[in-house]
């Protein structure tokens, strides 16, 4: 496939002496045409220090960004022509309307003014911003902001397509909206780089998917071959009553997952039983609701990080 | 479905006259969105420019009362003049530092623009700004001090040399110092300029250490520019000033070019 981002041995530290923080350790990211890359990793793990040094925000310590066969550590200029970011934090579009917004930015991308115009209404249609479109920015909620700034970034997407939490604060009828364009993006050719706490809701999206703590990568692969360690597995996820204690099946590990929620892993050919087990402990009053579900990524990434951070402990 | 265009990839080869077709409209936009950006401050910022400059005047005409030929000659001039360096000097970096402050500066830092425009853009509205000021501060002062000035063709391209490195000074501080710092230095300035820089008054009313400082500073070459342009039947501007105020023109947009450039 084409190869668009490729990401090597990346090293970037903030401060000197004993403060000094190591925002990436060594990172390694590849993302090709028409693939979705999720980030994943919590505040801190050097997902956003990694974003601006692709675009030339900041540079690297040591190691190596290719963008579309561009060097961008030497050439940043280049890096920005070839790359279009959304920031996690929103952009101030006080004075302008979402739909001035999109369209002053897709010309500014270098964007033909008809296409743009196109594109533009395009991305209104299909996110459902037209209630909003002609609305000055500071009479618009945060979550129509995202959108809008989802918008100005894939208006005249580049090669590379850097979205840092683009689902935050939108409602979940246009956060479904919101993923289908971000899948659209990769189906039309661009490399999408998706920087994202919400691990659930990526899952659907992603091809591939890097997590990132404390500035490496701790696993990459896809979907399923990050959760292929627990294939044939169910999770059983149990909400508590304050002050009860479930008789827990002998054997089982039991996850706190704090505020009330636990949760333990059971063989497939074991559900009916652990269905049998969670029934009788919500008769018994010992246990408010359950769910099982086939092991998610979500509780992949949260063994991941938690193990690093018994380490680190 | 969508119809998605993306970015062309051979940008290094491009012919220099596409670039700088393409550097030109993005220049137009860019001003189009800082302009839009600050559309309802405008009228304010705008008055506010026109209610300095006339009050400056009218400010000195309270001062001093009624001076004589010469000195009525040098305050009409330098209250313009204050206005044109305020500008720059003081209210850059103010935007500068808010634009840092609320983010669309790192965001704008994203584009695909190259780094001098945005000074280039941001100069530009700002002299928008100052102009119906320093317009309308030249007719006071003609009027209130019975000046008799004789506006010369070389006026327009040097308040644009004073405009762009007062400018370019102001948004190298911005971008260099913390936001707080550069607001706080923005407001001293505003003092340095009114009462302690020969531009209202002639140089040889200051100590001479404040002379020999003022020599080497852009200010007091930024003043006799505006009042030889004004009027030229008076005053000259000595070569020396020409090239002072070029140095620290040339010197300014660097800075101000690469700290926009900067990579932390």
């Amino acid at each position: 496939m084409d190869e668009v981002l490729r990401v090597r041995d990346l090293h970037k530290r903030f401060g000197r002496g004993p403060s000094a923080v190591q925002a990436n350790a060594g990172v390694d990211l590849d993302v090709d045409a028409g693939q979705v890359v999720g980030l994943l990793g919590h505040n801190g793990a050097g997902k956003s220090t990694l974003v601006n040094q692709v675009v030339g925000l900041l540079r690297p310590d040591s190691g190596t960004i290719t963008l579309a066969g561009v060097d961008a550590v030497a050439d940043p200029d280049a890096a920005r022509r070839l790359a279009s970011v959304q920031a996690q934090a929103n952009v101030p579009i006080t004075g302008l309307t979402p739909r001035r917004a999109v369209e002053l930015v897709g010309r500014i991308r270098g964007g033909r003014t008809a296409d743009v115009r196109a594109r533009t209404e395009h991305l209104i249609a299909a996110l459902d911003l037209g209630p909003w479109a002609n609305t000055p920015a500071e009479k618009v909620s945060g979550g129509i902001a995202r959108l809008t700034a989802f918008a100005m970034t894939a208006v005249v997407p580049g090669r590379l397509v850097v979205l840092d939490e683009p689902t935050n604060d939108v409602d979940p009828v246009r956060r479904r909206l919101l993923w289908s364009q971000i899948r659209a993006l990769a189906d039309d050719g661009a490399a999408v780089l998706l920087v994202t706490h919400n691990v659930r809701e990526a899952e659907r999206v992603v091809d591939h998917l890097a997590v990132l703590d404390q500035g490496t990568v701790l696993a990459a692969g896809t979907p399923a071959e990050l959760t292929a360690a627990r294939s044939g597995h169910l999770s059983l996820e149990v909400d508590l009553i304050p002050g009860r204690q479930p008789h827990w099946p002998e054997g089982s590990t039991v996850v706190d997952r704090g505020h009330l929620r636990a949760t333990t892993t059971v063989p497939a050919a074991q559900a009916a039983a652990a269905v049998q087990w969670a029934g009788d402990e919500q008769s018994a009053g010992r246990i408010e609701r359950y769910a099982l579900a086939p092991t998610s990524l979500e509780d992949v990434y949260v063994d991941l990080v938690a193990t690093t951070e018994e380490h680190a402990a | 479905m969508s119809t998605a265009t993306l970015a062309p990839v051979a940008t290094a080869q491009r012919p220099l006259a596409v670039r700088l077709a393409d550097s030109w409209a993005q220049t137009g936009l860019l001003i189009q969105w800082q302009l839009r950006r600050s559309a309802q401050s405008l009228p304010l910022l705008v008055l506010v420019q026109i209610l300095l400059s006339v009050a400056t005047i009218a400010g000195y005409g309270l001062l001093v009362g009624h001076p004589d030929h010469l000195a009525g000659l040098y305050l009409a001039t330098g209250a313009p003049t204050v206005a044109l360096i305020t500008v720059g000097l003081v209210m850059t970096p103010q935007a500068v530092s808010q634009s840092r402050t609320e983010g669309s500066l790192d965001w704008l830092r994203t584009l695909p623009v190259p780094r001098g425009l945005f000074l280039v853009a941001d100069l530009t509205v700002w002299t928008l700004i100052a102009l119906p000021g320093l317009v309308l501060g030249i007719i006071a002062g003609a009027i209130r001090f019975d000046a008799d000035l004789a506006p010369t063709w070389w006026l327009v391209p040097a308040a644009l040399i004073v405009s762009l490195t007062s400018a370019a000074v102001g948004y190298a501080m911005a971008s260099m110092l913390a936001p707080t710092v550069a607001q706080l230095m923005s407001q001293v300035l505003v003092f340095v300029v009114l009462l302690f820089t020969p531009i209202s008054f002639p140089a040889d009313r200051m100590p001479d250490w404040a002379q020999n400082l003022h020599a080497w500073l852009p200010l007091e070459p930024m003043a006799q520019v505006i009042r030889a342009g004004l009027a030229p039947h008076d005053f000259t501007v000595p070569g020396r000033s020409w090239i002072v105020l070029g140095v620290w023109c040339l010197a300014a947009v660097v800075g101000a070019g690469s700290a926009l450039r900067k990579r932390g």
